[in-house]
């Protein structure tokens, strides 16, 4: 009897929790429907846009999706494309690859988008990169990584198109920028073992450095859980060298650049896009005399104009990767105003894209690596908590 | 140069001291390892978080909101979690389950309140380092390292010195002989568990402070695990000397061998430790109730 009174209660409880369940459908796993989807009207051009939007990676995923919907936004309210309105169906990949490519399927079969707006993170766009072989679909994404445009034998994966400095370009830029222009000669490097984006930024810099007479003196990897990197610091600061590049993700550089401080090193720090805002106020004053690099500029009047409206809207601040998803949804509207919605007609059309004029830059795609040719990064460094403006600097 | 490695090491073993002692002193009355301890250090770390980002005060007040909340939440998590099982002095194994889910339900919590991402505590002081002579001295180390030794100083005097602490040790030591002789066995209980939460309060500050605030934040409890069964499960003079030991070793490892293998090096050292002195440097009285 007892034994029956337990197992009925097991039941029950089961039951009530999915009675109360199933009153909220809306609020249980966003990732498994569209946004909005039930407003997608016959019509409508519909792209998708693959993010990161609840996992580890969401600050950077979100801004790019907020971006694209602004830009859509502006679109439609100005009359949309040929009349019709541009609808974005956002999945969330929530940092795990699985997730992406299940949602990426989705897309491509079911949703029939006419375009996707992939994200910045390698290993997801690594993932994507083999399975969107099989589709007519094009992706528009932000993953430095060569992986994530290219095969193994450098031919470009046919649909995937990289719309900022690829890593070889940044790293070069970041390199060139610090031995020319900082007149730095000796560098140690510190950077993440297990991140693709930050081993992708290494060989270039260590190239262009050494091409240009200067030396990389300490190398120092590090694993996905270290947090005291004090000791390993320590062993690049007692080889004498006059900066520390550091292209890590934005958590680690925080504790990197505090850590370097604290040990005593006051030279440079050369740090890849992860050391734009919000990153000075997080650090503190320990951030002051990073240099960086970065797609956009803050200072220049038309992102400061979105910036503040933004801000206006939402209370939230707009990043680099905002402007990103900004411009490519631009350039899939232009590109759809010229040859219509069909995805092949697209891709196509971005493979040829020349001189789009947007706030990350003057940007043209070379066919034969699917990647922007010649598109300028801005260098910046970090003065009393805020990003200064150094110079414009392209790869070439 | 090596003498900074030395301070270093002392820097990270007293934050892996005060995570041992929190749940030595659990595993020295209930004999179980509380697996919630981590997400516990994470929970009121980020009330302390939040706390200093509202009210905007200084260091001790945020350190104080920390432990207090630690201590509450791990008082009435004792009463919703391992009442029920020491009542009826079932199989440990059930402690073991349940201080698990209630670590997952921790960290939940934390997940959804706060989301995936990461923040940083205000700035509490203006410089940020001690310069003692050639040596650099963090000085989120220095008041990591003095509080850790404060913090364990007081808690040893009051196990060794008071009344409760005398009860405390005689609960520790046999639970129903204890009883008998008139001792409130879950007021000590409970207060071994406000105690442990309010440790768990103090490194959620600091390791908030020096690595920043994550949800996985408390997966460094680890450590503490490690330098627990190095110096002897629920000894805390045991967590204590090996913490220091598992600090070294690690910043020692690190600067020779580099981050990579350093971690298969602590993991061998705890091997040795199991396998050659499976009772820890301390040596107090264990059974296999972990």
């Amino acid at each position: 009897m007892k034994r029956f009174l337990a197992i009925l209660l097991a039941v029950l409880v089961v039951f009530s929790i999915a009675a109360c369940g199933s009153k909220a459908p809306e609020a249980e796993a966003p990732s498994e429907t569209p946004q909005q989807e039930e407003t997608t009207k016959e019509g409508d051009i519909v792209i998708g846009v693959l993010q990161d939007i609840t996992g580890v990676t969401s600050t950077l995923g979100k801004m790019v999706q907020e971006g694209a919907q602004w830009a859509a936004d502006e679109i439609n309210a100005a009359g949309g494309i040929n009349g019709r309105k541009i609808k974005l169906v956002t999945y969330d990949t929530k940092a795990d690859v699985q997730e992406a490519i299940n949602a990426f399927n989705r897309m491509a079969t079911t949703d029939k988008v006419s375009a996707v707006i992939g994200p910045p993170v390698a290993n997801i766009a690594i993932a994507i990169a083999p399975i969107s072989e099989q589709y007519n679909v094009p992706v528009l994404h932000f993953a430095i990584d060569d992986r994530a445009s290219l095969k193994d034998d450098g031919a470009p994966y046919k649909n995937m198109f990289l719309f900022q400095p690829s890593a070889k370009q940044q790293g070069a830029i970041m390199a060139k920028y610090a031995v020319e222009e900082q007149g730095l000669k000796k560098f140690g490097i510190i950077y993440n073992q297990s991140n693709a984006y930050s081993v992708s930024l290494l060989e270039p810099f260590k190239k262009t450095a050494e091409s240009l007479g200067a030396e990389i003196v300490a190398e120092v990897p590090y694993q996905p859980n270290d947090k005291d990197f004090k000791t390993m610091l320590n062993k690049i600061v007692s080889a004498g060298v006059d900066a520390i590049y550091a292209p890590n993700y934005t958590q680690e550089l925080i504790l990197i650049v505090q850590q370097a401080r604290a040990i005593g090193f006051e030279g440079r720090l050369i740090c890849g896009l992860d050391a734009c805002p919000p990153f000075p106020e997080l650090c503190g004053p320990e951030a002051n005399g990073v240099i960086y690099i970065n797609n956009i500029t803050e200072s220049e009047p038309q992102i400061q104009g979105i910036i503040k409206a933004y801000k206006e809207k939402t209370g939230n601040d707009a990043t680099n990767k905002f402007f990103l998803g900004y411009d490519v949804m631009n350039i899939i509207a232009k590109v759809i105003k010229e040859v219509g919605d069909d995805p092949v007609a697209i891709r196509d059309a971005v493979e040829k894209l020349t001189g789009f004029q947007g706030l990350t830059g003057n940007i043209t795609i070379d066919p034969s690596t699917h990647q922007t040719k010649g598109l300028e990064m801005v260098m910046h460094e970090i003065q009393n908590q805020a990003p200064v403006m150094l110079k414009r600097y392209s790869a070439e | 140069m090596s003498l900074q490695i030395i301070i270093n090491g002392l820097a990270v073993g007293s934050v892996y001291a005060l995570i041992a002692t929190g749940f030595s002193l659990i595993f020295n009355i209930l004999k179980f390892s509380n697996f919630s301890h981590g997400a516990l250090m994470t929970l009121s770390a980020f009330i302390g978080y939040f706390f200093a980002v509202k009210t905007k005060s200084s260091l001790i007040p945020v350190i104080i909101v920390s432990m207090l909340s630690g201590g509450l939440i791990a008082y009435i998590g004792e009463l919703i979690a391992f009442r029920k099982i020491t009542l009826r002095s079932t199989s440990p194994f059930y402690y073991f389950v349940s201080s698990i889910t209630l670590g997952t339900l921790y960290e939940g919590i934390v997940t959804i309140w706060v989301g995936p991402n990461f923040y940083n505590y205000p700035r509490f002081f203006q410089s940020m380092v001690v310069k003692v002579g050639n040596f650099v001295i963090s000085k989120a180390d220095l008041i990591m390292f003095i509080s850790s030794c404060l913090a364990l100083a007081i808690l040893v005097i009051f196990i060794q010195k008071t009344r409760l602490g005398r009860a405390l040790r005689s609960v520790s030591f046999d639970r129903s002989t204890a009883g008998l002789m008139g001792i409130n066995v879950f007021g000590i209980i409970q207060l071994a568990f406000f105690i442990s939460g309010a440790l768990a309060g103090l490194s959620g500050v600091f390791l908030g402070i020096n690595y920043t605030l994550y949800p996985q934040l408390g997966n460094l409890v680890v450590k503490g695990f490690i330098a627990s069964v190095i110096g002897g499960l629920g000894s805390i003079f045991g967590a204590v000397v090996g913490a220091i030991l598992l600090g070294l070793t690690e910043t020692l490892l690190i600067n020779f061998v580099g981050s990579g293998y350093a971690p298969v090096f602590s993991f061998l050292i705890m091997l040795a430790f199991l396998l050659i002195r499976p009772q820890g440097i301390a040596g107090s009285n264990v059974q296999e109730k972990a």
